[in-house]
């Protein structure tokens, strides 16, 4: 009993944190954004998003851009994640810090950075122009293609590392043992690491889908107004319009979504666990 | 045609060398162990046989064909790993498959009958289906064994398969590994750092040291006859003693520092001071002898300490200021402090060359 | 396993680290070089070399005010984040109090749950009971978003550490605190260290919270940079930028070297 005092207390400020700064804010939100003004539940907020051709064109973009985005992510970050766990410790330790410092930059000076290379007179326009491949005077802001690009450099690490901590756990063994049964060295990649790599992949993917559906800053400056996104949106109508409830229903619409299709991924995840 | 072949193969990890200049060729149908203390290089040798290292020098050959610079699916070989290394994502049957499926050999029918065949030689043919995580220890040792000889590699390679398991199971398997190799008559390198289990198991005991073969031969020969000092220390209790030899009517004798003396078979034409060395088996304890029997030459030790082990006693005897080693059966009883005779047959000492 | 990877592969596998390490660094060192521009435009290659950027964040009352501001709010969050979550870790680790699972699935959770909706909620319930935003609200929101992290660097260290080295203090005569202060703390000092240096990390970084709860009294340094980036971009942002960077790439080592940025980041 007084083992369990001393607990509670020593938790109690983090307690008190967690309801202010983090419960009751989330709650808000959820009954904000079904509720009208006299506190009755109505759904009318998140109907005018779904019936909206405006918003649902919203909403697609941002589920077409994150699953692209999550996509490059494993596409780029499973040969990473491997080379990282069977190489040196030394080239482990010094990728893993290339990899955390746009982690761990503030995304205003990442994607910064990426509006200098893609706008008008960057260097990835003028390249593709000296290549003949595009008009001078090429930008490549305000596209599709540059917040792809943004996010997936800022997004790509956590795949890798969720990659990673799995990977480093299979048994070096089971490579070489499918090598000595007849497996080349990219069929033992294909048949025996990526199938035990799934969870992880899985992980990593839950992680940057989320992840890419809620950012907003990146996709505001290098996308700009003409190609909104869902986190976007909220952005604008809670602090230009100033309409709450109706920014809260847009949260609710994002969380669900999320949700909606997280929860069967996540059943894959448990059934490739075995 | 030798199964496996190989000349003058060396090799280095950055500047340590952990094989040096050994060469080796292993009969069809042979079972060669590998023995040897923990670094002494023989799991790395069994993994150049395999392909999983590269050679820094020399020439390895697998059933006559040159395979020192072939990845390991090319090499016509199979092994079973100390940790087993079964693929956690397929069933049993899959694994035992999986060899098959990779070298292209036979329809998928014939594979799955020749699985099931190797799994039914292994007893476990009614755990096809199973997951290798749901399976004990000793089940997934066999599995990983069927895999192995499911595909009849030219070389089945065995890296301390037995390691992981209790006392009791690693004698059954032993006993089956015997059978299996009889049935199967596969050519056969064991690796294991006990050397009872490679006694046992092999029709020759390759005894490595610091990358280099230190002896060879049939188990018996071996045991019996170690020609060096970490030969026969390494091959079971051994009792070493420096001494003086001389030579002596046929054989020779061995001075011990209180002199006593010991009579060998041996023949030394020089004297000169030698490690000579008997098992601790070879010694038979009797009761402190008569003035009659001092008058022979006995040779007379003092019981330092005993031991029980059940069927037998051990004895730590003091003969002359060395410490040995000898069994009693348990019948016999000495107490600490006890004079006692020693017998030992000329023919169970022999003279170590260092 | 390495060794017997093919030749092709491995230069293949050359070629796609070089590729990677461009593109997730290549924005970064723009940035870095843009700073050093000599011109009047953003421009990369820079145009000639000079520090006269450098000097205009330097002797910039908005920049300088914005950066105070920042490192005002990252010191105050360093220190409630890594004290809350030290303490939250400790609790975790021991697992008595009941529902310890669920307990560290809530106070992980604002690494899971998206920032945006969190930050809302915040200026929403803000306005509500205390009216305008402030640097308070900026505490509290940065806090909750450092706290996981502290949480899980501390517990990193925790795992490996022996469980039963507190009971062995108690059999020493030490009462719960002063076994909590002389053993658990020292054990625990390379988790919370790096702990800290995250949360300072974020709250110094941080843009979502901040871009929800700014005022005009509370600019961090990142929100005027981006409001910079929407209206008038100038070389200053570079050198701002980079100053910024360079505080991250110093974090990171001391990360490196307190805990071990491979523990972090596994």
């Amino acid at each position: 009993m007084n083992k369990l005092r001393t607990d509670l207390l020593i938790a109690a400020p983090g307690f008190l944190l967690l309801m202010v700064g983090f419960l009751i804010p989330v709650a808000g939100i959820l009954l904000l954004g079904v509720r009208d003004a006299n506190g009755v539940l109505t759904a009318t907020h998140l109907s005018r998003f779904l019936t909206d051709p405006f918003y649902l064109e919203i909403a697609w973009r941002t589920v077409k851009l994150s699953l692209i985005i999550t996509a490059l992510c494993i596409v780029a970050g499973f040969p990473l994640a491997y080379i990282m766990a069977r190489g040196s410790a030394r080239l482990r330790l010094w990728l893993i810090i290339s990899i955390t410092l746009p982690l761990m930059t503030s995304v205003v000076v990442r994607t910064f950075g990426w509006m200098v290379l893609l706008g008008r007179g960057g260097l990835i326009p003028d390249t593709l122009n000296m290549l003949g491949l595009v008009r001078r005077n090429y930008s490549l802001m305000q596209t599709e293609t540059a917040v792809v690009l943004g996010m997936t450099q800022v997004l790509f690490p956590f795949m890798v590392l969720s990659i990673l901590g799995v990977v480093m756990r299979i048994d070096i063994r089971l490579e070489e043992a499918s090598r000595v049964m007849g497996c080349t060295f990219l069929k033992s990649l294909r048949l025996v690491v990526l199938p035990l790599a799934i969870p992880g992949v899985i992980a990593g993917s839950l992680l940057v889908f989320t992840l890419s559906a809620s950012y907003f800053i990146t996709p505001s400056l290098l996308g700009g107004a003409r190609l909104p996104v869902l986190a976007g949106s909220i952005y604008e109508t809670a602090t230009r319009t100033l309409d709450w409830p109706f920014a809260a229903a847009q949260s609710i619409i994002l969380v669900v979504g999320v949700l909606m299709l997280l929860i069967p991924y996540a059943r894959l995840s448990r059934r490739a666990n075995g | 045609m030798n199964a496996v072949q190989l000349d003058n193969i060396s090799k280095s990890f950055g500047n340590v060398q952990v094989i040096k200049n050994i060469s080796l060729s292993i009969a069809k149908g042979e079972f060669v162990s590998l023995l040897g203390p923990s670094g002494c290089g023989k799991t790395t040798l069994l993994r150049m046989i395999a392909g999983l290292e590269g050679a820094t020098s020399g020439t390895i050959h697998i059933g006559g064909k040159d395979s020192t610079r072939l990845p390991p699916e090319l090499r016509d070989i199979a092994m079973v790993f100390q940790s087993y290394a079964l693929l956690p994502h397929l069933t049993v049957l899959e694994n035992v498959m999986f060899p098959l499926r990779m070298r292209k050999i036979g329809n998928r029918a014939e594979q799955r009958d020749r699985a099931v065949a190797a799994l039914k030689l292994v007893q476990l043919d009614h755990l096809t289906d199973r997951r290798p995580r749901a399976l004990s220890g000793g089940q997934q040792q066999r599995v990983a064994v069927a895999r192995a000889v499911v595909s009849s590699p030219q070389v089945l390679l065995l890296d301390e398969p037995l390691s992981n398991l209790d006392a009791r199971l690693r004698e059954s398997m032993q006993e089956e590994l015997i059978l299996l190799h009889r049935q199967t008559g596969l050519t056969t390198v064991f690796v294991t750092h006990d050397q009872e289990e490679a006694l046992s198991l092999s029709d020759r005991v390759i005894l490595l040291n610091g990358g280099r073969i230190e002896q060879e031969g049939a188990p018996k020969a071996l045991y019996s006859v170690p020609r060096t000092r970490f030969a026969a220390s390494f091959m079971g209790s051994t009792n070493l003693i420096d001494a003086e030899l001389q030579p002596h009517g046929d054989g020779a004798r061995a001075l011990l520092s209180d002199g006593q003396v010991l009579l060998l078979r041996a023949k030394h034409s020089a004297k000169k001071r030698a490690t000579i060395m008997f098992r601790q088996e070879d010694a038979i304890l009797a009761p402190e002898p008569d003035n009659a029997a001092l008058s022979r030459g006995a040779l007379i030790a003092s019981v330092v300490t005993q031991i029980f082990l059940g069927a037998r006693t051990r004895y730590v005897l003091d003969l002359g200021g060395h410490m040995i080693r000898c069994l009693a059966p348990a019948g016999q009883f000495y107490a600490v402090g006890d004079k006692v005779e020693l017998k030992i047959s000329p023919d169970s000492i022999h003279v170590l060359e260092d | 396993m390495v060794e017997s990877a093919p030749t092709s592969v491995r230069i293949a596998a050359v070629i796609y680290l070089v590729a990677i390490v461009a593109f997730v660094l290549g924005p970064l060192a723009v940035v870095v070089g843009v700073s050093f521009t000599a011109g009047d435009y953003i421009t990369f290659p820079p145009q000639g070399l000079s520090l006269r950027w450098y000097e205009a964040v330097l002797s910039s009352s908005v920049y300088m005010g914005a950066a105070i501001t920042s490192l005002k709010l990252a010191v105050v969050v360093t220190i409630s984040a890594t004290i809350i979550g030290a303490s939250v870790a400790t609790v975790i680790h021991r697992g008595r109090l009941p529902g310890t699972s669920v307990l560290s699935a809530l106070f992980l959770a604002p690494l899971v749950l998206p920032t945006i909706i969190f930050a809302l909620g915040l200026l929403i319930f803000w306005s509500a009971y205390f009216g305008r935003t402030s640097f308070a609200a900026l505490w509290i929101g940065h806090t909750v978003i450092a706290v996981p992290y502290v949480i899980r660097t501390t517990l990193a260290v925790l795992s490996t550490s022996d469980r039963y080295l507190e009971e062995a203090a108690r059999t020493m005569g030490a009462g719960p605190w002063k076994a909590i202060l002389h053993v658990v703390v020292p054990q625990a000092m390379p988790g919370i260290a790096a702990g800290a240096f995250f949360a300072f990390n974020i709250s110094f970084d941080e843009a979502i919270v901040s871009l929800f709860l700014r005022s005009p009294e509370v600019i961090t340094l990142p929100i005027q940079i981006y409001t910079q980036l929407e209206y008038s971009p100038d070389p200053s942002i570079a050198a701002a930028s980079a100053l910024m960077i360079g505080l991250t790439v110093v974090l990171i080592f001391v990360i490196d070297r307190v805990l071990g940025i491979q523990r972090v980041a596994g």
